[in-house]
């Protein structure tokens, strides 16, 4: 049986070399003070965005890039799991699950416009990406359906059916797809655990240590939205938080339940875990909607503290796979930002605030 | 060659009226260093002002980019020029230039606005051409009415000269039309379109005259007819993204050539400003100052001279001289001066680092060293030839930049030739023996053959070749720095460090010694020898700490305790160490050399005994070309990669400091940063 070194040298040189691309702050910086969004992309066109660039040069949608892309990276990742075997493997098909799921929200999240809120779809379903990840997602059919039930029957096979069927009643109640959305969460981060257990000890401990992160920045950010966003009791809420998190447990999430601001929760848990990242605490936003951007930024401040923490230890284990993971999510999600801000002709000093 | 260029320290007064026309001159000799004078003349500073130049740095060289990244879309890259033309250098207008640019954004986006739309309905095509997949037979379709889908499918009837206006109409939206037969002057129509459009579409059927009608029994290779519909309509649109995208090439085209003056312009607006902002004033003066290669100093005097009409004063100073009237340790530029056949090897050296101002440049060393090792580590002429040929292509291919892929494939040119040398005096060619070796046959000697004749009988004589090598490249390593530490009148450091004459006295008398045992069945020389060679120059060692501790001056010292004493005891182990462990361990290191060229041997003969395994001669040749391309592409690597470390490491430890700071004149090469 391979050690450490046989199990992950290919793929570490390989991610580190992905990583060492990733855009840095000055870089990021010059992309938000572009005039504009043909010359954001021209920006793009020697990095790792260079297909995105390619396909907006041609089609002019910043959408059809956004999917180029996205087909990158699920072919990446397919690439990470072929490179590796046993339970490794099984952890990053676990990891690829996001990318399915997220392909099937994007599905459900359409089909629902399109047949409960009776609106049109034609335009954004060619935005969906086609080929399967994990499972065969039958999109077309799926658009088609009529009711939850022909949704949970095309997708027998999977894994989702079970869960669409437990939801359907409460998403036509409440007219919101956020159970189902929630649910869905929680069956990724369990499979993910499960993967976890199956790992070498020095892999699980990295990996439970960053998944556990993910999932306190996933809790908190549900309880603030459960609470001021969708006035559920704490009860309601506590039944819908994920288990296994790193630091935040039921005590912190009820406390920051039963906060009136709780920003300064979040900033005194930072200042206490991570005193490194104190700089980074900035005065706080008056309403809902800027306090959870907030908060969002400072996890993801976390995260990527976390993430760079794994990188400096021991470098032939789970945990380049993962950062990998994380600082790619976190670098598409600030471009694509900035891109279709730019899109919006929204100015440089709004796009930094926000991100 | 030898040392690092000679440089002279120019201090210049002129007036402010002839501000402009100094700095254009400044600009066009481009052989100016500058330092800001207050650095070195720390007197000056509450007496000058900093010149502030008119415009922004920043803002020029965003506007810059700018235009950069619009021609890099039709491959003109303006950075890449070699030189701007002081002629053309005007005041230039900063809101007029980002004007022209906005003005070529905003044309530009248009057409990304009209592909997107031409996009949008590619995808309702594709939509529809999907939808129609899914239902499979389109005949069933018509007939059920599906409430499941988004396309309306229907079948009718159009009078004939009706039909061509209602086609036109419909191609305004996603839909497939086809005219399935005509008869009795109307044509029975197919028509697929999306559920959204029956707004549109419902009204222009009735105002063309539509009839539903159930035509199935027309409908025979239907689905065949849609899919090529669907497909010339694609095609179509496609085309048509394509031409918009040539367009907008077209656009940034035709303003070429405006937008590459306007960056030249710009470009040297920059490195005019620049010049300024190292200036400092008075109420009616300007000083600058900087350094520059003492061959300039006349050509760039008479230039100011000439400039200002005489109105101005200068000073040149030598570095020495110029530390002597500060009182401060000035940091003078380097300049590598090479002959341009050396110039990959400068690459190397400037790669490392720079060397100190006055020191020996290492260059020619470095060109000597390093191409002996490839040879001996890469020797075969057919290899080498190989080699030659792809450093020949790759300075064809990189010639007009001369840059650091130039330099490359010179040097995989240079390490073909030397290949080619070493394996002539080796014989190999390709591994083989086509002609006898004009030194020794190293083939034979690696395969265990013992020569009659020659100095090297077998492998081990290769492996104290290439350590005898290794000692000649440490010896020339401390002479070049005892040159570097006369010339700095570093004595003590000279006398007594590692790499002074006492280290050399040190590895001197361990060579010796080293020698003596292998030579003499394992004895060591007499106690007279082992007290001159080795004894003596360990003790001497043990000078050294107290020796600098005391000569520092009384109030930088430590206290002196019993620590100190411990202290120096500490500081004489840890050298000794350094001294005979390094020593050691970078003369064995060369053994490396003989190692990679019998591995180079080696593998060419595993290849070899391949191919004779093979069972035809067409396999066997396959696996000695696939071999030597293997062997070449390795072991080219490997010898290039293991050159470098030598020379970086067990050469440069031994005199290079790396504490220079590169010349960088302000000149019009157009890439400069």
């Amino acid at each position: 049986m391979p050690g450490a070194l046989g199990t992950y040298a290919f793929i570490a040189a390989k991610l580190r070399t992905r990583l060492s691309k990733i855009l840095d702050r000055e870089f990021i910086d010059r992309l938000i003070a572009a005039p504009s969004l043909v010359e954001a992309m021209q920006l793009l066109r020697n990095t790792d965005f260079a297909g995105l660039e390619a396909v907006y040069e041609k089609t002019g949608d910043l959408k059809m890039g956004e999917l180029e892309f996205f087909r990158q990276e699920v072919s990446l990742f397919g690439e990470v799991v072929r490179s590796v075997s046993g339970q490794i493997a099984d952890f990053c098909r676990s990891l690829l699950l996001r990318y399915d799921m997220d392909n099937l929200r994007n599905i459900l999240r359409l089909w629902f416009d399109r047949v409960i809120r009776k609106r049109e779809i034609e335009e954004a379903s060619g935005y969906i990406y086609r080929n399967k990840i994990i499972y065969d997602l039958h999109i077309d059919e799926l658009l088609a359906s009529r009711s939850l039930e022909d949704i949970s029957g095309i997708l027998k096979k999977t894994p989702y059916a079970p869960l669409i069927k437990e939801q359907a009643e409460e998403i036509i109640q409440k007219n919101s797809l956020f159970s189902l959305e929630i649910a869905l969460d929680k069956y990724y981060y369990m499979q993910l655990l499960k993967q976890v257990d199956r790992l070498s000890t020095a892999d699980a401990a990295i990996a439970g240590r960053l998944i556990g992160v993910e999932i306190d920045m996933l809790n908190i950010n549900w309880i603030v939205r459960f609470k001021t966003l969708y006035n559920l009791s704490l009860e309601d809420s506590f039944s819908h938080i994920l288990p296994f998190g790193h630091s935040l447990r039921d005590k912190e999430l009820e406390a920051a339940f039963r906060a009136d601001d709780v920003t300064e929760l979040v900033t005194n848990f930072i200042k206490k875990k991570y005193a490194a990242l104190a700089p980074l605490i900035k005065i706080q936003g008056s309403d809902v909607q800027s306090r959870l951007a907030l908060i969002e930024r400072l996890l993801e401040e976390i995260m990527r503290y976390e993430v760079h923490r794994a990188l400096l230890g021991t470098p032939f284990t789970i945990g380049i796979i993962l950062a990998y993971f994380v600082l790619k999510k976190q670098e598409i999600k600030t471009v694509m930002t900035i891109l279709n801000a730019k899109l919006y002709g929204i100015d440089a000093e709004r796009i930094k605030s926000s991100l | 060659m030898m040392f690092t260029t000679r440089m002279k320290y120019l201090t210049a007064v002129v007036l402010d009226k002839d501000v402009e026309k100094v700095t254009r001159e400044l600009l066009s000799d481009g052989v100016l260093h500058f330092v800001n004078i207050t650095e070195v003349s720390s007197g000056l500073k509450s007496k000058v002002d900093t010149m502030v130049p008119e415009v922004s740095l920043n803002r020029i060289a965003e506007i810059k980019k700018r235009i950069e990244s619009f021609l890099n879309m039709i491959a003109v890259f303006p950075e890449k020029a070699k030189t701007l033309d002081i002629g053309t250098l005007t005041t230039v207008d900063l809101e007029q230039t980002e004007h022209e640019i906005d003005k070529l954004s905003e044309e530009v986006q248009g057409i990304r606005e009209r592909q997107k739309n031409i996009q949008q309905e590619i995808m309702k095509l594709e939509d529809i051409r999907r939808q129609i997949e899914l239902f499979g037979d389109i005949r069933s379709s018509i007939k059920a009415r599906s409430h499941y889908s988004f396309l309306n499918v229907q079948t009718g009837l159009v009078p004939v000269e009706r039909f061509p206006e209602l086609d036109t109409e419909l191609k305004t939206l996603p839909s497939v039309v086809l005219n399935l037969h005509t008869e009795h002057e109307k044509c029975s129509v197919l028509l697929i379109t999306m559920k959204r459009d029956d707004p549109k579409v419902d009204p222009l059927l009735a105002k063309y005259g539509w009839e539903d009608a159930e035509i199935t029994h027309e409908m025979t290779g239907v689905e065949d007819h849609v899919s090529v519909d669907l497909k010339g309509k694609l095609k179509a649109y496609a085309k048509e993204q394509r031409d918009l995208q040539e367009e907008s090439q077209v656009i940034i085209r035709k303003k070429s050539n405006m937008l590459q003056v306007l960056w030249a312009n710009l470009r040297m607006n920059e490195l005019y400003y620049r010049i300024q902002s190292y200036f400092s004033k008075t109420s009616r003066t300007v000083i600058f100052s900087g350094w520059l290669p003492a061959s300039k100093s006349g050509t760039l005097q008479k230039g100011i001279i000439k400039a200002t009409q005489g109105r101005c004063y200068m000073e040149w100073s030598d570095p020495e001289k110029l530390e002597k009237s500060e009182k401060i340790k000035v940091s003078v530029p380097v300049q590598l001066k090479n002959p341009r056949f050396l110039s990959p090897f400068q690459m190397l050296v400037t790669n490392y680092s720079i060397p100190e101002y006055g020191t020996v440049d290492p260059t020619p060393f470095v060109a000597v060293a390093y191409l002996i090792m490839f040879g001996l580590m890469f020797a075969d002429a057919g290899h080498g030839f190989v080699l030659m040929l792809l450093g020949v292509v790759g300075m064809f291919l990189y010639r007009g930049e001369r840059g650091d892929w130039f330099n490359l494939s010179k040097l995989v040119a240079y390490c073909g030739g030397v290949a080619i040398v070493f394996g002539v005096a080796f014989g190999a060619y390709f591994g083989h023996h086509w002609f006898p070796p004009l030194w020794f046959d190293y083939h034979a000697l690696v395969m265990g053959h013992t020569p009659q004749t020659g100095i090297i009988h077998d492998i081990y004589g290769i492996l104290l070749l290439t350590l005898y090598f290794g000692i000649v490249v440490i010896v020339v390593g401390l002479f070049l720095n005892w040159i570097n530490l006369v010339r700095r009148k570093r004595w003590l450091k000279l006398l007594l460090d590692k790499t002074g004459f006492l280290g050399a006295w040190a590895y001197g008398g361990g060579i010796y010694i080293g020698y003596y045992y292998m030579t003499q069945n394992n004895r060591l020389p007499d106690e007279t020898t082992l007290l001159y060679l080795a004894i003596i120059p360990m003790l001497l060692f043990l000078v050294k700490p107290p020796l600098l501790y005391f000569i520092k001056p009384k109030e930088s010292r430590h206290p002196f305790t019993v620590m100190t004493v411990v202290d120096f005891f500490m500081e004489w182990i840890v050298e000794l160490l350094e001294v005979f462990g390094g020593y050691l361990a970078n003369t064995l290191s060369f053994m490396r050399v003989a190692g990679l060229g019998i591995a180079h041997v080696s593998l060419l003969v595993a290849f070899k005994d391949i191919a004779d395994m093979a069972g035809s001669p067409v396999f066997s040749l396959i696996i000695i070309i696939a071999g030597n391309i293997l062997v070449i592409a390795l072991e080219g690597l490997s010898a290039g990669v293991q050159s470098l470390r030598l020379n970086y490491y067990e050469f440069f430890s031994k005199y290079f400091s790396g504490m220079g700071e590169a010349y960088s004149p302000v000149s019009l090469t157009a890439g400069q940063e």
